[in-house]
């Protein structure tokens, strides 16, 4: 009998600038009960193990917080993990307990996270703390953010490359128009190429429009083996079953310049997808597979990311994603949530979110539109720092 | 009546999600307080403070690693590719734009950092004689900044400096 988990229910908040409404605690409440109302598990308690995802003590104002939200979902004295990975946190919360289940340890387990990464405190705050998570010696002194260090990245792609500050802009305009399609995006905007170059620069080439959003939020998944899935998900057996069925990591130096000469790509993302790809049998993954959540923090990143995970070659995600074919109507659809640029990014539920939207395209129940015709297997792709982890974990719909 | 000092806001929000009946409709009076959060710490910079101190006597130091000939600026005490003990190595202080940034806003994480002027471009350099990219403010006209740009390391005129990175900056050659 085998052990890769199935996905047994998905949950999400709406992802918003400044969830005035709610603690961090409230948040991630709400998504588990979505979460268990999407499972049709009628029971918490009946799950094994809790696996509590966020990145910061600092934007959360709370140490030891795994504990506390475990505590608020009624989960004691089951036992708890919690994982982080920076910006993979919720992609690298998956991975876990898919080998917690993989090894054994439990036939189920609850992946709850998120992360009150918006207006709670001022941007400039905001942008400091994120600086923690560069090198604090060297880098965050100096006074570089992490848009400097993107948009350094992208400068060299673009001298290397010629990558251009329009094909960028596409990345920006299509995934705030896919997230148009989505309730509970943070952003949905119906943009031109040309409100994106014109926005204000924050770090050239990047400008206002071509980054990511601060966001609150949060979001659950039930994973579990699939006799558990079907002994305790009421809705599993209404459903396709969804099959986590592959997941890769790689990881990089902390600092850009440690990488020269090769500072234009993600490494650490290119051995995450070959990891992966292994694992799902995958040879040619621009054929098989349908859909993909790319991490795309700043909308150039969406384009090393189509190169990286060896959806185009090197060199090419520009042009291609400028052609249309990572559209909502194009040949691989990806971002069809709006993305990190207009869905929204709370660190600890971001990659959490990227596998709900995968899982809901396999189930087939999104609205249509958003909706991808057929779609059987999907990819999330998810990265900490400048590629520094990178998380690549695939599903699939055996039916 | 008591004042409540942190208070900063009471509100009455609706539901994000415009569910009727709003399962929460009891708890949708909000209280807003500010929390403040400041540290102060005797911070080590450890096996990498030589380079440091050698700033403030306007030298410019990296590490080089013996069994690899690789030369890492900034320094590595232990190099990653070998994990051997590297050795302290003097350069010209010259070097080679290879990514920059226009920075338009900077973190503004420390005293130094708030007088960066801007826009200011935010540079990785390729000393001559390193291996890996040196990143600093590279003090120019932004409209000046390319890949493959001649720069050297400067030495402050300022008073004082908080940190001592700032010792430093790039300046076209
Ligand atoms: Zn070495």
């Amino acid at each position: 009998m085998t052990r890769v988990p199935v996905v047994v229910g998905v949950g999400l908040t709406p992802f918003a600038a400044n969830r005035v409404d709610a603690s961090i605690r409230d948040l991630v409440a709400e998504a588990v009960l979505a979460c268990m109302e999407d499972a049709g598990l009628l029971d918490l308690k009946a799950v094994q193990h809790g696996l509590a995802s966020y990145e910061s003590d600092h934007f959360n104002r709370q140490m030891t917080l795994g504990a506390i939200l475990h505590d608020a979902l009624g989960l004691t004295p089951l036992p708890n993990v919690r994982v982080e990975g920076g910006g993979a946190t919720g992609a690298l919360a998956l991975r876990t307990a898919w080998a917690y289940v993989q090894s054994g340890l439990c036939e189920s387990i609850l992946v709850y996270g998120g992360e009150m990464n918006g207006r709670s405190v001022s941007s400039a705050t905001a942008n400091g703390l994120f600086a923690l998570s560069a090198d604090a010696d060297w880098e965050m002194m100096v006074g570089g953010t992490y848009t400097a260090f993107y948009a350094a990245m992208m400068r060299a792609h673009m001298q290397r490359y010629g990558t251009t500050e329009a094909q960028c802009a596409h990345v920006a305009v299509r995934n705030r128009r896919n997230a148009r399609l989505n309730s509970f995006a943070q952003k949905p905007m119906d943009l031109t190429i040309d409100d994106v170059l014109r926005s204000k620069p924050v770090a050239e080439p990047y400008k206002l429009l071509d980054c990511s959003l601060l966001s609150d939020g949060a979001a659950a998944v039930l994973l579990a083996t699939e006799d558990w899935a079907r002994a305790h998900g009421t809705r599993f057996r209404e459903r396709p079953p969804v099959y986590y069925c592959a997941t890769g990591c790689g990881t990089d130096t902390m600092r850009l310049g440690d990488r020269y000469p090769e500072i234009t790509n993600f490494r650490g993302k290119r051995a995450a997808a070959q990891a992966a790809y292994a694992m799902a049998g995958i040879g040619e993954p621009l054929l098989e597979i349908d859909v993909a959540e790319l991490y795309d923090s700043y909308s150039g990143v969406e384009i090393q990311a189509v190169e990286d995970l060896g959806f185009v070659p090197a060199g090419q995600g520009g042009a291609a994603v400028a052609s249309g074919i990572f559209d909502a109507d194009g040949y691989l659809p990806v971002n069809t949530s709006g993305g990190l640029l207009g869905r929204g990014a709370p660190v600890g539920a971001t990659g959490i979110a990227q596998a709900v939207e995968i899982v809901q395209q396999l189930w087939g129940e999104l609205p249509a539109g958003r909706q991808v015709a057929n779609a059987r297997r999907g990819l999330t792709d998810t990265h900490a720092g400048i590629g520094t982890i990178c998380v690549v974990n695939i599903f699939e719909r055996r039916d | 009546m008591t004042t409540v000092l942190s208070k900063r806001d009471v509100l009455t929000v609706s539901a994000p999600l415009q569910r009727t009946p709003d399962p929460w409709a009891d708890f949708r009076q909000i209280e807003i307080v500010t929390l403040e959060l400041t540290q102060q710490y005797a911070h080590s910079l450890g096996k990498t403070s030589r380079f440091f101190l050698e700033l403030e006597a306007r030298r410019f130091f990296a590490t080089r690693c013996d069994g690899c000939g690789r030369t890492y600026s900034p320094p590595r005490s232990l190099c990653p590719d070998c994990l051997k003990i590297t050795q302290w190595v003097e350069l010209a202080g010259t070097g080679t734009v290879e990514a920059y940034s226009i920075m338009h806003f900077a973190s503004g994480i420390n005293d130094d950092v708030k007088q960066v002027e801007l826009p200011g471009v935010f540079a990785y350099v390729l000393m001559d004689g390193a291996s890996t990219l040196f990143p600093h403010w590279l003090r120019c006209e932004p409209a000046r900044a390319h890949i493959g740009m001649r720069v050297r390391v400067a030495y402050t005129q300022a008073e004082h400096v908080q940190h001592p990175i700032h010792l430093m900056y790039f300046e076209e050659a």
